[in-house]
């Protein structure tokens, strides 16, 4: 219960935009997570390349901010998994080669 | 006079020797990666992450400027990032749900362009 309270009323807690900013951030890791099965020639090379850089350095943001925001650094640790399985998977191409579809 | 306002700038608390400086000027490569995209065929378009995008990009807007001080900086990178992940989402919202027109004119722009 007072575990509760405190975290109502902290510095980073859901009164704040250092809470509700992170939480639309994990859309990143969810949206990786629903592009798990896609076949990696589907894959942004791109855009993922771009999310494994952006949440290293984030990482590093939340870690450093004042107050420092675990949150944020949880969202970006996760997403920088996430996005380097992607990248690996984008990388690493079908594992057969693709035949060509005539349609 | 310019080489102390420089110096200035370069020992600055959230200047270019700190993550306060290169974790928010990076966020500009994922809206720069996504115009890169946006010569891509749709398929290489995830429907979750464009709309992570543009979510992330509005939420984040508005906060930039709920917050002290206003971080135009940071306003401007979620305000292109929002523009962006729109842009893509209805690209592939019309290639996908758009009928035969629309399909045809994005296999001519993938032939062509």
């Amino acid at each position: 219960m007072a575990a509760m309270k405190a975290f109502w009323n902290s510095p980073v807690g859901p009164k704040t935009t250092h809470f509700w900013g992170p939480v639309a951030n994990w859309g990143f890791v969810a949206a990786g997570l629903a592009d798990m099965k896609k076949p990696p020639e589907l894959l942004s090379g791109n855009m993922t390349g771009a999310m494994c850089v952006y949440s290293a350095l984030f990482m590093r943001f939340a870690w450093m901010v004042q107050p420092r925001n675990y949150l944020l650094l949880a969202c970006h640790a996760a997403n920088e998994s996430v996005q380097l399985y992607q990248f690996n998977r984008w990388y690493n191409g079908p594992a057969t080669p693709v035949e060509a579809k005539d349609e | 006079m310019a080489t102390s306002r420089l110096q200035a700038l370069w020992n600055h608390p959230a200047g270019p020797k700190t993550i306060h400086f290169w974790a928010p000027t990076f966020k500009w490569g994922i809206s720069i990666a996504n115009i890169a995209d946006f010569s891509k065929p749709t398929d290489v378009i995830s429907y979750p992450q464009q709309v992570a995008v543009t979510a992330t990009g509005l939420i984040w807007s508005r906060y930039s400027m709920v917050i002290n001080p206003k971080n135009w900086n940071l306003f401007s990178v979620n305000c292109l990032m929002a523009t962006t992940g729109m842009y893509q989402l209805s690209r592939k919202l019309q290639n996908d749900y758009g009928g035969e027109k629309a399909a045809i004119a994005e296999v001519v722009e993938k032939n062509v362009g």
